[in-house]
């Protein structure tokens, strides 16, 4: 707070909730719960318990469910592989995608805006599409049943949503800045690392998210690379627990409950980046 | 000595975006841009995926898909979809995101319900509504328990509502990222131009009507943008949660291009959908590009920048 | 302007450089240069008792009891070959219909895989990639009667069927009493009436998963095998085409059935096989008394529901006739699982896997522990526990012909259109002559 707001009268001051917001907020925390509470309670039931009453409580109370996943070894070697591919495909999208934004919006070149165009086409087709001429490409270098064959595509096509998020972020930074940077020496890189990035954080944060879950949920590449279950990753693990324990429909959402959880807490970990925010970039 | 300074900087200038741009160009090129190259020739062909290609076709099944009224359907289909979200998830994420700004007790938990349906995978997101879905099911007792037992309709066995079902279904699945994406967008506006405002008599509402959502037209055109494309490819949910059906009730473009393409073993038809998908897509983000994304407010409020 | 001009040609230019060198480097990579990723080794021309000799085996058996079956059967394999040691690869039904076309396009196919026969195999030996077993399975093949014949393309063997399945009603006796059936009907008519009984107590008469829309092709196919004399039901597969007028016969006998109303509410949306909302899952729960489905059902059904006096309430009648057909009243549509070789493969040691697996032992061992359908090798039809299962074999015995379904008998993309037009035709949407014309000529 500067201290011109801290002159200003108390009504002002600070923007005060109104009981509609409230009401808003509830319905919408409703509205959203309620199915994932499905998820994570339905965990408790057997099969025969759903069907019996579709929306009821767990009746009894079965704990095998979660506890037989949380103790098996295939779950955690699932998990082990989500994490490895999401954290490799997220750190090699930000890092690139962040340096190539920051290529594309603040410096002037020819061809500048025919790149990004290039780039920005990479979101219009699913990934599906590329599946057969991927997996032919993956097998001839050698990268099937193979984490970074996972891992660097998931990373490549990540890159045009993270550069698409972050350019106009990153031209938003004043001009000025740069140039006091400059005065004091610093090279147009320094600037980056230094002064840019940090200013960027919502947005790094945002992309980060982005790619973290796009890689966490992606399910048909590590189909089709994939064959050693050890390497699976935590969909294709809740697809072959699914027929492996029949239709078991308490035990998957159990273990789906659990293959989420780890997402999530990235996002509450990142959530407090997000809330830091940038305001105060402009300072006199 | 002026001279020098500047054919320096100039070979400073091509080091400095080499480095930045190769390592994303190589990676962009070797697997996204290679793989969609050879794709894309797949679609002059006839193929079982088995075997060579041998069978050209040349643009045969490009016009065989525009003569496919179920295609057609499925183009119709998918612009109602992404018309809806533009004019529902819209306003809604917007409102949603300027409420959780506000600082208020419990909004980082609210944050994160919100956000949770996104980090779901599709398919648990479809098998959960399915469940809710069904004749007596969740929904409906929702539904009679609060008078409105009137609404009640077979969601996914209805013809006329399956394709509104899955939209309320990506709504909730999606509607967190834009959310989230907002959210970055409100962090980047300065206090400060919210203080004056406020010193000029601007009520909340004002304030936010008049600087903040201006302010945000950034981050929206990319909302925009990317909630577009999106619901142009959608496939994910609305595959598991009605499979396109019944009778083609519910299909996209992408819905379309797996059942007819690559499921049916067409390899050359799958990836001519895909390419139409694509021109699509190509046509839109061109034309967005050109009038809605070059504006922004570097210029307005501090040296332009590039 | 002139630079962006000149931008988009360089831009232009990369794509096309990249198309250029993407093409070069082969399209369709039948390369056999390729590194080998944990697959096949080897291909030995002697006898097995030779090389040392590792094959690869994928198959759709990820879940118990079938998984612990094909281990105990790889193990006992083993020991009376010891040079060979197969690999074990499950992979889940779903997914191996994605898998599979990528692996036959590739230079390292599994070695070992299973297939449905019919004309997707017919598709799947374009590829250059499997085996072909007619000379080393020769001597014990004719054991397996007329089912070897559905694994032939062009009356070569390049699978072996290892279990195979029939199409029936699965109904639940208890239901049946509570509505006063008697005895499940045999002609159409019947079933209609008992339909109505059922109704008149409340009871879903027939679930099907129409989601899934292959449930609906079998209500088309059945009329179809009902209606048209067996010749006419072989050609109409080989020359995919649907001319005859009995397949129009078949559509109006569909049209009538369907007016009346037989199945549960929102039928169009209920899966087949998923959870307890599943046609499967409504009639193991006794939400519905009937279902027409293949023999994997009981299993199916174990899976969904908490009921344990489930196998003593389940019931099998065969497809009632219809009055006036020219067709068989005792056909039966049918198909089942069998395994091919691929070219990679150490022979003979693969066609001495896939005659393992059809001998006598393992055939019993793999229907009382798992019971996947019925034996491929006739000698291990006494195996069969479950009662209703044994009623489905005794018709299958008894069947004057199997008609393999029509969307595997066919190659891939009309079979696939034929259901599509099925479904949509359940759906209300389509002439019945839609489903005629779905099925184009060979591509």
């Amino acid at each position: 707070m500067t201290a011109l707001s801290a002159r200003l009268p108390a009504r002002r001051d600070r923007y005060t909730i109104l009981p509609l917001t409230y009401l808003v907020a509830i319905v919408i925390l409703g509205v959203t719960i309620v199915p994932l509470l499905f998820v994570f309670v339905d965990g408790f039931r057997t099969t025969g318990d759903i069907s019996n009453s579709p929306t009821g409580l767990p009746h009894p109370w079965v704990w095998a469910n979660y506890g037989s996943i949380l103790t098996t070894a295939p779950f955690w070697e699932f998990l082990g592989n989500s994490a490895l591919i999401a954290t490799v495909a997220t750190v090699l999208a930000v890092a690139f995608g962040s340096m190539a934004a920051f290529a594309l919006s603040r410096y002037v070149f020819r061809c500048r805006e025919a790149l990004f165009t290039l780039f920005v086409s990479g979101l219009l087709f699913p990934i599906g599409v590329a599946a057969l001429p991927l997996y032919l490409l993956l097998e001839r270098v050698g990268l099937l049943d193979n984490q970074f064959g996972v891992a660097l595509p998931e990373a490549a096509f990540a890159l045009p949503m993270t550069m698409f998020i972050l350019r106009p972020f990153m031209r938003a930074i004043p001009g000025e800045l740069e140039d006091a940077a400059m005065v004091d020496g610093a090279g147009k890189l320094r600037f980056f690392v230094q002064i840019l990035l940090p200013l960027a954080k919502p947005a790094m944060v945002t992309v980060t998210l982005l790619s973290f879950v796009t890689s966490w949920n992606q399910y048909l590449l590590p189909l089709l690379v994939f064959t050693t279950s050890s390497h699976f990753t935590l969909p294709l693990g809740v697809a072959t627990y699914q027929s492996q324990y029949s239709q078991n429909t308490g035990a998957i959402l159990a273990f789906t409950a659990l293959a989420a959880v780890p997402a999530l807490g990235v996002f509450m970990f990142a959530e407090r980046y997000l809330v830091a925010g940038a305001a105060g970039a402009v300072k006199g | 000595m002026a001279r020098s300074t500047t054919a320096d900087a100039t070979v400073r200038k091509k080091i400095e975006l080499t480095i930045l741009l190769a390592p994303a160009l190589v990676l962009f090129v070797g697997f996204v841009l290679l793989p969609i190259v050879i794709a894309a020739y797949y679609s002059l062909f006839n193929w079982t995926g088995y075997g060579p290609l041998s069978d050209f076709v040349g643009m045969r099944n490009y016009t065989f898909a525009f003569g496919d009224p179920v295609f057609v359907q499925a183009i119709e289909h998918t612009l109602i979809l992404t018309v809806l979200a533009l004019v529902v998830q819209g306003p809604l994420s917007l409102g949603i995101a300027l409420l959780l700004n506000r600082k208020f007790r419990g909004r980082g938990f609210l944050r994160l319900i919100i956000f949770a349906p996104y980090v779901l995978p599709p398919a648990v997101t479809a098998v959960m509504w399915s469940l809710m879905l069904y004749p007596g099911g969740f929904v409906d007792q929702l539904l009679k328990s609060v008078g409105l037992g009137g609404l009640i309709q077979e969601w996914l066995a209805n013809l006329h509502i399956v394709l509104y079902t899955n939209f309320v279904v990506l709504t909730w699945q999606y509607i967190g990222f834009g959310i989230v994406l907002l959210l970055a967008g409100l962090q980047g506006i300065p206090v400060e131009l919210k203080e004056a405002a406020a010193i000029d008599g601007a009520t909340p509402w004002q304030v936010t009507r008049r600087v903040t959502i201006p302010l945000l037209a950034p981050t929206i055109r990319i909302w925009v943008f990317i909630t577009v494309i999106g619901s142009l490819q959608v496939f994910d949910v609305v595959w598991i949660l009605t499979g396109g059906g019944p009778a083609n009730a519910s299909t996209t473009m992408a819905t379309y291009m797996f059942l007819d393409g690559f499921r049916s073993l067409e390899f050359g038809y799958g990836t001519a959908i895909a390419v139409i998908l694509f021109a699509f897509c190509f046509v839109f983000s061109l034309v967005y590009q050109r009038f809605a994304l070059r504006r922004d407010t570097a210029g307005a409020l501090t040296r332009a920048v590039g | 302007m002139r630079s962006r001009r000149a931008c988009a040609a360089v831009a232009l230019a990369v794509a096309t450089a990249t198309a250029v060198a993407a093409c070069s480097s082969g399209s369709s990579s039948s390369s056999s240069t390729s590194t080998s990723t944990g697959a096949s080794s080897s291909s030995s021309p002697s006898a097995s008792t030779a090389a040392k000799v590792t094959l690869t085996w994928w198959n759709n058996a990820t879940a118990q009891p079938l998984l612990g079956v094909w281990q105990s059967v790889i193990k006992s394999f083993e020991a009376t070959h010891p040079n060979i040691t197969i690999q074990n690869v499950p992979i889940q039904n779903e997914q191996f219909t994605t898998k599979i076309p990528l692996a036959l396009q590739s230079g390292s196919p599994p070695d070992i895989y299973q297939q449905w026969g019919g004309g997707q195999e017919a598709t799947q030996v374009t590829s250059g990639k499997l085996t072909n077993l007619t000379s080393s399975v020769s001597s014990w093949i004719g054991e397996l009667g007329s089912a070897a014949a559905g694994w032939q393309v062009k009356g070569q063997q390049y699978g072996v069927p290892f279990d195979l399945h029939v199409v029936g009603f699965w109904y639940r006796k208890d239901l049946f009493a509570t509505a006063g059936i008697t005895s499940p009907p045999t002609t159409i008519a019947q079933l209609e009436s008992d339909d109505a009984k059922l109704k008149a107590k409340g009871i879903a008469p027939i679930a099907i998963g129409s989601k899934d829309r292959w449930p609906d092709a079998f209500y088309w196919e059945y009329f179809a095998v009902r209606e048209c004399p067996s010749a006419t039901i072989k050609t109409a597969m080989t020359s995919v085409s649907l001319t005859p007028a009995c397949f129009t016969k078949a559509s109006a006998d569909l049209t009538a059935f369907l007016k009346t109303n037989p199945f549960q509410a929102a039928f169009l949306g209920t899966p087949a096989q998923q959870g307890a909302g599943s046609s499967a899952g409504l009639v193991a729960n006794g939400k519905a008394a009937m279902e027409l489905q293949g023999d994997w059902d009981p299993s199916v059904m174990a899976g969904v529901t908490t009921n344990k006096k489930l196998s003593s309430e389940l019931g099998w009648f065969p497809f009632p006739a219809v009055t006036g057909a020219q067709g068989d009243a005792t056909a039966v549509l049918g198909g089942g699982d069998g395994m091919s070789c691929t070219t990679g493969a150490a022979e003979p040691a693969c066609a001495e896997f896939l005659q393992y697996l059809d001998s006598t032992p393992v055939q019993e061992q793999l229907i009382k522990v798992a019971s996947p359908g019925l034996p491929a090798n006739p000698a291990a039809v006494s195996a069969i526990s479950l009662p209703a299962e044994q009623t489905a074999a005794a018709a299958d015995k008894a069947a004057s012909y199997v008609a393999t379904y029509f969307d595997t008998a066919m190659p891939t993309q009309p079979g696939q259109n034929l259901d599509n037009a099925v479904a949509n035709f359940f759906a209300g949407q389509g002439s019945s002559t839609a489903i005629i014309s779905s099925v184009t000529g060979p591509a």
